[in-house]
């Protein structure tokens, strides 16, 4: 398995306290993923199983107890590694509202990631700020407004723009839409497609959601305790689900389609 | 239809006063609910649909305003429900589930006296029997070794078995009504399901009525006999659910069902997000409140008045000038 982007063989073990009992409980247990160029992955499975640990040991946010990370191929490990993996490869947070700093402009917001690492000259930066928000759906004005006067929607896509000040190759989504109405949603959803197609950018989207990561994504990867159950092209997994688990999850989810409803009615 | 109403609600609004006159957060919105029947309130954040709960239990902010026609529990109106009224109601007669049950329970007290104290609040019994009631609704409610586990407290338990916890606490007292707002929201889907089978259970073993809050279509078609879309603070469509979701014919309840993804959706039928953002409390105006985002506006006729309630089918009805003048052709 090769990609952009790639974890392998990844072990992450967390130190749990029971009853005055010291144990390591692994929350990533050998697993590996790529990501593709252009490619949309999706990652599913439910509170606790590791999705959000192994994407953020894949930023370098948290280390690996073991297993490699891997950009482009090399293994990434030195200081200078990293910083160079973090300029490319970029993080969204679940929630917008713990995102971003409250007493900053979303202007200097955007244009933070510029100067941490250095691109372009002060003067070109406010226009470039202007051209993502305008990418993203937002007025130009938004920039000179500060976190609280905007709504979560917004707010969202102020963290996508900031994410994307970098012109990243990939993005880890983490829930990123799982806060949203379902009308701002389908918008971020729509936003995310577009980005695809016109950046070429590679997405790690993770989610409970397997609603949404049907729509989105290509291919599917589904974690239990620590582990990958399940992975393949998104219509196989869902159509024809081969693990126990993943067949569990999906008669979960809540669906209004799946009571059978008259053609004529649904679509247009 | 036979059913005889527990409650029915008649044109009530909420509002909070406002720097520029009052904000109205719930407008004259009126529906009834049967015993041994759900009701599904659906819309998204700031569409009024949890401020309705509230008013159901006289637990809105101190500063908000409940007005209209009627709210008729079991033959008492409770817009005229004082502080002793609400205290045998509350909890005894109406109980609710929140959404959070990290904050609905107290975390210094355990399960057991958490439930154990509810029941004597509102019954005469000895602590033996009230400990007796709260193993039988931890039963009730599937929390698993009640006699045993009900010595922890919230912090100790995951949040599907804190939800199970709340539940009990609804259902301690016996009641008649309940509102559960937005009650699986936080959960995982696999709990989530367990959840709603639950209440679904206890709707029908029970002779409850349940008002189940959420904005989450493919739960309400789970969930419910009959769906309130609401928007804006507006009703605008009503109907059994199948019939709602089958054949949505408010621009908004279309919208809605275009854009929530399904597990049949794929990017070759794409979502249609519906453009734009919820108009704030206060900016509606006397129009239709989806005027702003609505695709087929009747020009001239949304922006200066209310839509008024058409009949779709038996027991359908939604709320659309284009649809009263066209019908369904008009709001494809």
């Amino acid at each position: 398995m090769t990609g952009v982007l790639e974890a392998r063989d990844i072990v992450k073990t967390f130190a749990v306290t029971r009853d005055g009992k010291t144990s390591r409980v692994a929350a990533v247990n050998h697993v590996s993923l790529a990501v593709e160029p252009g490619e949309i992955v999706g990652l599913v499975g439910e509170s606790g199983c590791g999705k959000t640990t192994i994407s953020r040991i894949m930023i370098g946010i948290e280390s690996a107890d073991s297993g490699t990370v891997l950009y482009r191929g090399q293994p990434v490990v030195s200081r200078a590694d990293w910083r160079a993996l973090r300029r490319e490869v970029q993080y969204v947070f679940q929630d917008p509202f713990t995102a971003l700093c409250p007493t900053m402009r979303i202007g200097a917001a955007l244009a933070e990631p510029l100067i941490i690492h250095r691109i372009g000259a002060p003067s070109e930066r406010a226009d470039r700020v202007a051209k993502m928000l305008e990418m993203v759906g937002l007025h130009p004005d938004v920039a000179r407004r500060l976190p609280n006067q905007l709504s979560g929607g917004q707010r969202q896509r102020v963290n996508l723009a900031r994410a994307l000040m970098l012109e990243p190759r990939i993005l880890i989504c983490d829930e990123i839409v799982s806060g949203l109405d379902v009308s701002i949603q389908a918008q971020v959803l729509q936003l995310l497609i577009d980005l695809q197609e016109k950046l070429g950018l590679s997405l790690i989207f993770i989610s409970h959601d397997l609603r949404v990561v049907r729509y989105l994504a290509s291919r599917v990867l589904v974690m239990y305790g620590g582990e990958i159950v399940e992975q393949g092209a998104s219509e196989a997994v869902f159509d024809d689900p081969q693990h126990a688990y993943t067949r569990t999850l999906l008669a979960a989810i809540p669906d209004h389609s799946r009571v059978p409803a008259p053609a004529h009615n649904l679509g247009a | 239809m036979a059913r005889q109403n527990v409650l029915s609600v008649e044109n009530v609004s909420v509002s909070f006063p406002g720097n520029s006159g009052d904000l109205i957060v719930v407008d004259d919105v009126s529906f009834t609910l049967a015993a041994g029947e759900s009701l599904v309130i659906a819309g998204e954040s700031g569409s009024g649909k949890s401020m309705i709960c509230q008013s159901l239990l006289g637990i809105l902010p101190p500063q908000a305003k409940v007005s209209g026609t009627r709210i008729d529990w079991l033959g008492r109106d409770l817009l005229q429900a004082g502080d002793k009224d609400w205290r045998t109601i509350r909890g005894a007669e109406i109980a609710m589930i929140f959404q959070d049950p990290t904050a609905a329970l107290n975390p210094l007290i355990t399960v057991e006296h958490q439930i154990g104290d509810a029941i004597r609040d509102h019954r005469k019994c000895s602590r033996a029997e009230a400990r007796a009631r709260t193993i039988e609704v931890l039963g009730m409610a599937g929390f698993p070794e009640p006699e045993h586990r009900m010595k922890s407290y919230p912090s100790e338990l995951s949040g599907g078995l804190r939800q199970r916890v709340a539940i009990a606490l609804a259902l301690s007292c016996g009641p008649k009504l309940i509102i559960a707002d937005e009650a699986t929201t936080n959960l995982d889907v696999s709990i989530q399901a367990q959840i709603v089978t639950l209440l679904k259970k206890l709707q029908q073993d029970l002779g409850l009525a349940l008002i189940f809050v959420t904005h989450d279509l493919g739960l309400a078609a789970q969930v419910g006999d009959n769906l309130l879309v609401m928007y804006a603070g507006h009703a605008v469509e009503q109907g059994g659910v199948r019939q709602v979701l089958d054949d949505p014919c408010h621009p908004y309840t279309r919208g809605l069902l275009r854009s929530a993804p399904t597990l049949q959706s794929s990017r070759a039928n794409p979502l249609r997000p519906i453009p734009g953002q919820a108009p704030k409390p206060g900016s509606i105006g006397k129009g239709s409140p989806f005027r702003s985002r609505c695709p087929v506006v009747v020009d001239g006729v949304c922006e200066v008045m209310r839509a008024p309630w058409t009949n779709v089918a038996p027991g359908h009805d939604v709320a659309c000038h284009r649809f009263a003048r066209d019908g369904r052709e008009g709001v494809q």
